[in-house]
């Protein structure tokens, strides 16, 4: 039971954005994906969700090659393999109640989806899943009107409508503040633990990647650079991934570092 | 472990009634989206009767376009293509003068109609009002009124599609300015700038591509307007369309179709390379 990535590769124009990645994560693990910007984690984790295919390679879920669906197939993995984006990636203008129930389109056929003609256990389950983000207060409320903190756990809600069996969250926290990254983090943590869902996280912050997730996975260059635990990844590792100079490695240390160390690293260059 | 909808059904029982409302919202949200549609169809059923649609007439009319088009075939321009031609260029130096002088007239008005360029609001009010009015005035009924102002022949129509045109633009430009992000300009604001410089560094780099695609397109548009201006005497082509329409010519009446076919897709090719080559390919 156990997703497998095998020698996925991505090519855009002349570069390799992933470059032969392989790895595999049994189920029920919460992964931390770390890497610089343009290492590839977006590229990876849009690549599993079959957003954007990779060039070859093949992904395997529980043993069925996931790379090779078409057609109805296709849809129904994404739906398994729910994303959470960095921008949220809502329809602002409807409320959050409908943002939800986008999360059951693979159970409805669109006109009923179009005709706001849900079942009552599709509505059951988006209702549940947003009092599960303490956001069914807000059911009623266009999502562009929430903070970014909100949309992300309505963009959560959303990715539980779908009962995945495993959650992409492309930098999740990326655009939050202190507070609600924690509030993010621990929501995904959560349904990783309740629910046993897999779970594949991109952070920009390494102290979060440590605190949060079981395994921690380095891209570098398209590369697989670091798979390992928490405890393995010492600050030589992190100097090297991120490619900085010796003179650098305090940066763990530093209380900046603490919610951004990339930002922080660029500060100090 | 339990599964996902396991635990959120049962969830969803122990939600309190202001919540249990979302997953019975009842028929009556219906109502005004059926009403609505109910109503749309009712008038439009209303309209087709009041201007006496009935299927004989369709297809009374098909069998007499069916002829037309047997007459109209092959097209012959029976000795009169160079003056075809001629005309055709002419319509489409109106066209590209109309649009032309449209745009640069256009532009300064524009920058008064802009909300976050004009400060003044009742400036800002009444040029925007301004530009609504003489919009909806077509560029047919301009023609026809330069047509007696300034005489037969191509001038009036120039005149007339730059003085709809001008309207026209000064609305999107202005339109295009305010949707603009405030960062940029406040960057320039903040080096010590004057206002002037705000507008000219901070907002019109990110309103170019849009102003420019919009003249394109309003070229394009025009060339085919301008065929219909000629019929009412305003210079160009359609002088020659109206009158080989009504003594009958059809197989001349394809031809100048034809032509003006021709000539429009190559304006469309020309204008989206020059749009791609300006602002780049993702504009």
């Amino acid at each position: 039971m156990t997703l497998e990535i095998n020698s996925l590769t991505k090519i855009f124009g002349t570069a390799k954005a992933l470059d032969a990645v392989t790895f595999s994560v049994p189920t029920g693990s919460l992964v931390g994906v770390i890497g610089r910007s343009g290492a590839g984690k977006s590229t990876l984790l849009r690549a599993i969700n079959r957003l954007s295919d990779a060039t070859s390679g093949q992904i395997l879920f529980n043993g069925a090659d996931v790379s090779a669906y078409k057609a109805a197939d296709l849809l129904r993995w994404r739906a398994r393999a729910a994303m959470v984006f960095q921008q949220f990636n809502l329809a602002g203008r409807l409320d959050v109640m409908t943002n939800v129930l986008l999360g059951r389109l693979s159970h409805v056929s669109t006109l009923r989806a179009a005709l706001n003609l849900y079942s009552e256990t599709d509505r059951a389950i988006a209702t549940a899943a947003l009092d599960l983000v303490d956001m069914a207060d807000y059911a009623a409320q266009r999502a562009e009107s929430l903070s970014g903190g909100q949309q992300q756990r309505v963009a959560i809600a959303r990715a539980l409508a779908q009962e995945p069996e495993l959650i992409l969250a492309d930098e999740p926290v990326a655009s939050l503040d202190p507070r609600n990254t924690r509030i993010v983090m621990d929501t995904l943590q959560r349904l990783n633990r309740e629910f046993g869902i897999t779970i594949l996280v991109n952070l920009h912050s390494i102290d979060l990647a440590r605190h949060y997730c079981d395994r921690l996975i380095g891209l570098q260059g398209g590369r697989m650079f670091f798979d390992g635990t928490a405890a393995q990844l010492t600050d030589g590792v992190v100097r090297d991934l991120y490619g900085m100079e010796s003179g650098e490695a305090g940066v763990e240390n530093n209380p900046l570092s603490a919610v951004q160390p990339v930002a922080n690293m660029e500060m100090t260059k | 472990m339990a599964g996902i909808r396991t635990v959120l059904l049962d969830r969803a029982r122990g939600l309190p009634p202001e919540h249990q409302a979302l997953i019975h919202p009842g028929w009556r949200r219906h109502l005004v989206p059926f009403g609505v549609v109910f109503a749309l169809v009712a008038l439009f059923v209303f309209a087709l009767d009041r201007f006496g649609f009935t299927f004989a007439r369709i297809f009374g009319g098909i069998e007499q376009l069916g002829w037309i088009i047997y007459f109209m075939v092959p097209p012959n321009a029976e000795g009169q293509f160079l003056f075809f031609a001629r005309a055709l260029g002419e319509t489409v130096a109106i066209a590209l003068l109309g649009t032309l002088i449209g745009a640069i007239l256009a532009f300064p008005l524009s920058l008064l109609a802009a909300r976050n360029v004009m400060t003044n609001r009742i400036v800002q009010f009444m040029s925007r009002r301004t530009f609504d009015a003489v919009r909806g005035i077509d560029t047919l009924i301009w023609a026809l009124i330069y047509v007696n102002v300034v005489g037969l022949g191509p001038f009036a129509g120039v005149l007339a599609i730059a003085s709809s045109d001008m309207a026209g633009f000064a609305k999107i430009f202005s339109e295009a300015m305010e949707a603009t992000e405030g960062k940029a300009s406040e960057g320039v604001r903040s080096t010590g700038g004057r206002r002037s410089a705000e507008i000219a560094f901070g907002l019109l780099p990110q309103v170019m591509p849009v102003l420019i695609s919009q003249v394109l397109y309003f070229f394009e548009s025009n060339t085919r307007s301008a065929t219909i201006i000629g019929i009412v005497g305003a210079g160009g082509i359609g002088l020659y369309l109206s009158d080989t329409i009504r003594t009958g010519e059809w197989q001349q009446v394809s031809m100048l179709i034809l032509m003006i076919l021709v000539v429009v897709s190559v304006i469309d090719v020309i204008s989206t390379r020059l749009r791609f080559a300006i602002i780049g390919k993702r504009g």
